[in-house]
């Protein structure tokens, strides 16, 4: 290394040094503390116990509110996630046309994507309210009788994923940003040689848009196995379980039960199952990712 | 030479000296200063607390109590990591998790042995349980409630019913909640309880979800008077009287009852508590309190609940501490926040007889609840019970909220509790004892 590298390069790790600090204290350390307490019962004020595998044993045999947990979360995740990036998709396609007042229609949609959870959570208490709900009211025009929504055993998980897709305005904006930066002239070259609209959307738009469309996966993927806060504010995890995610257990056994150290091994299980997820995505991505370099 | 040196040196000494002596004696006249982590409300406004404080401080010059007034939730995350932590919890708080109160001082003996104050002036009940731990005292009650039923009696007038009296039975509150259901003015009768082996279900005689020994659920939480209260339940939800769960999440007053729909005239009666009575009679409601409807025979329960403040095990000035503390849930700090707070409600009998409203007969009715045997006498010798077991049971209660049962399905359904019950007991006693 000559010197001048070696000048760099320590002005380089002194530029990192701020973020390698934070990340050394707020995520490093918390998650070696994760793994040491994931094998110790800790109620918080005595200090933990070490029990080596017992939670790890107890969360894989004899805990059927894990397996709950699992499950909603899982289903969850099936039903939320391609609806969001297919929707987010087509909302950023219409976001894209050129006709006036655009820039007003994409903060309008925007905005679902910037509120708090909890204010969006209390809005859809109101919207999805069996007797009083917009939702319902307007069905009860065309002679339907709405479901309980958050309320029914059938309806509540639908109710919360429906709630997470009204936040697509955020997706659609990073989805417009892939759009937009594909050469307008390939859609010329295509439209001279009698591509449909159709066509062009195959053949341009989308492989082009993979690398947008991989970011955005991957992002919303980690996004729905963490739901919480609509389980947490408006169903408490029911009725039945059926939303009873599992961050909402993880929250209810480390906050509620005073059990730190089971709640560790939960919250591990889950980086593993979010870490394995976007592994196996990002694995499959030489597959269908199309970057121009 | 040398000597012009010695008494330089002589005199820098003598001075160091005195300027050491000077802040040695400036140390001695320095205040203590107390930190304390507090929040408030309706029950304990600022203004009140800070009142106390400058009442107290005005009494003992040598003690400054540095107060830190947050919100609730930050109140929790900041104790619980201090307490997780083992350092920076301060020398007083409120210590309202049972998983704190081994990191609060054992007062037992300064209580025991201090002339200005005494147990005897505490409620015997709150007293009891909420601030004795593993027979120690860790804490002194500071501002209790309970839940009652408060009735509108505009409600009852005009729909012609008759008020409950004392002495109701939960079947009465079905009746009765049936005579006031008017679907025309979307009036119901009465609310839906918030959950089971409370006071109303230890009124019909299911006392607990398993036994004394946290050994068994089998004969407990499918035993004939539980069976008993969740049919109960059944006929209630099956009434047509009370709002539904999904009307009470948008219409009412989350977790604390359902008081604006009380407030509204919508509901006739609602199990409530004395906030809710405040938040009434601010309102104007004309409004009666009755103890929650209890089977003949059986012993009377109320769900009661007081704050507990106290002191840090590791403070470095626990006498201090201690001086605070006795004003502060003693009756000079008590006071002052009674006649401030409307809401607060001092742990003191003799106080709670000076409340402003202290002559009328809902009060009066929400005194006679006071008196009643506490759910918590049974409750903080069995912490599983929240946390775990009634988790682990939970779907009973969802499907007969959801009307998903039939009424002769309520036994099979209590008896398909008792395994993720006992698993749920199996897994908390030995963490968390009972």
């Amino acid at each position: 290394m000559t010197p001048q590298e070696r000048r760099d390069a320590k002005t380089g790790y002194l530029a990192l040094s701020p973020w390698m600090v934070g990340f050394v204290i707020f995520y490093a350390f918390p998650i070696i503390a994760t793994i040491y307490f994931s094998f110790n019962e800790w109620t918080l004020a005595e200090p933990p116990i070490w029990v080596g595998l017992d939670n790890y044993a107890r969360m894989f045999t004899r805990d059927p509110l894990f397996v709950s947990s699992l499950r909603a979360t899982t289903l969850f995740v099936i039903i939320s996630l391609p609806t969001k990036l297919v929707l987010g998709l087509m909302l950023a396609l219409l976001l894209n046309l050129k006709i006036p007042g655009m820039n007003a229609f994409r903060t309008i949609f925007f905005i679902p994507a910037v509120i708090s959870g909890v204010a969006v959570s209390l809005m859809w208490i109101w919207f999805l309210n069996p007797d009083t709900g917009v939702v319902n009211t307007l069905l009860s025009y065309f002679g339907i009788r709405g479901p309980l929504w958050f309320w029914d055993l059938h309806w509540a998980l639908p109710s919360v994923a429906i709630m997470s897709i009204w936040k697509v305005g955020g997706a659609a904006i990073i989805y417009l940003a892939g759009l937009q930066n594909i050469p307008a002239q390939l859609y010329e070259a295509a439209e001279i040689d009698g591509a449909s609209k159709w066509g062009r959307f195959w053949r341009i738009t989308l492989p082009l848009l993979t690398p947008t469309l991989f970011f955005q996966l991957i992002i919303e993927l980690i996004d729905a196995f963490k739901i919480f806060t609509e389980a947490y504010v408006i169903t408490h995890g029911g009725p039945l379980k059926s939303t009873y995610f599992f961050l909402y257990y993880f929250y209810e056994e480390a906050f509620r039960n005073a059990n730190m150290g089971y709640a560790s091994a939960l919250a591990l299980f889950l980086l593993v199952v979010i870490l394995s997820a976007t592994v196996f995505v990002v694995r499959t991505s030489k597959g269908w990712v199309y970057y121009e370099n | 030479m040398k000597s012009a040196f010695f008494k330089n040196v002589l005199a820098l000494a003598n001075l160091f000296m005195l300027l050491l002596v000077s802040i040695g004696g400036a140390a001695a006249q320095d205040p203590v200063t107390l930190t304390w982590w507090t929040t408030s409300g309706r029950d304990s406004p600022e203004p009140a607390i800070r009142n106390v404080i400058a009442a107290f401080e005005a009494e003992h010059p040598n003690i400054k109590v540095d107060v830190s007034i947050m919100a609730e939730g930050a109140y929790n995350d900041l104790m619980s990591t201090a307490i997780a932590a083992g350092e920076g919890v301060p020398d007083l708080a409120w210590y309202w998790s049972n998983n704190w109160l081994p990191q609060a001082l054992d007062l037992t003996d300064r209580l025991d042995n201090d002339p200005d104050i005494s147990r005897d002036i505490f409620h015997t009940e709150y007293f009891n349980n909420w601030v004795v731990w593993n027979d120690m005292v860790i804490a002194l009650p500071y501002d209790i409630g309970a839940n009652f039923v408060m009735y509108n009696k505009d409600v009852f007038d005009d729909e012609g019913v008759a008020y409950p009296t004392q002495d109701w039975t939960p079947q009465d509150y079905i009746e009765i909640a049936k005579a006031l259901r008017n679907e025309d003015k979307r009036r119901w009768g009465g609310d839906r309880p918030r959950g089971p082996f409370r006071a109303l279900w230890r009124n019909m005689g299911a006392t607990n979800p398993y036994s004394d020994d946290s050994t068994t659920v089998e004969g407990y939480i499918n035993g004939p008077e539980s069976v008993a209260a969740y049919t109960w339940l059944w006929d209630l939800v099956d009434s047509g009287a009370t709002p539904t769960p999904a009307d009470l999440e948008v219409l009412g007053t989350e977790g604390t009852g359902p008081v604006d729909l009380f407030i509204a005239g919508r509901l006739g009666m609602a199990t409530l508590n004395p906030g809710s009575m405040v938040s009434t009679l601010e309102a104007g409601v004309n409004f009666g309190v009755v103890p929650e409807p209890r089977v003949p025979g059986n012993e009377n329960w109320v769900h009661g609940w007081a704050l507990r403040a106290g002191i840090w095990k590791n403070s470095e000035h626990p006498d201090e501490a201690w001086e605070f503390l006795k004003f502060w849930n003693g009756p000079p700090g008590q006071r002052i926040l009674m006649e401030q707070g409307l809401g607060h409600f001092p742990p003191i009998p003799s106080l709670l007889a000076e409340y402003e409203y202290a002559d009328t007969e809902w009060y009066q009715g929400f005194l006679n609840v006071l008196d009643a045997t506490q759910t918590a006498s049974w409750r903080k010798d069995h912490p599983c019970w929240r946390g775990a077991v009634i988790r682990g049971v939970r779907d009973a209660w969802d499907l007969i909220m959801l009307g998903e049962i039939e009424r002769d399905e309520v036994q099979a359904t209590l008896d398909a509790m008792v395994e993720p019950g006992q698993a749920a007991l199996d897994e908390c006693v030995p963490r968390l004892g009972g």
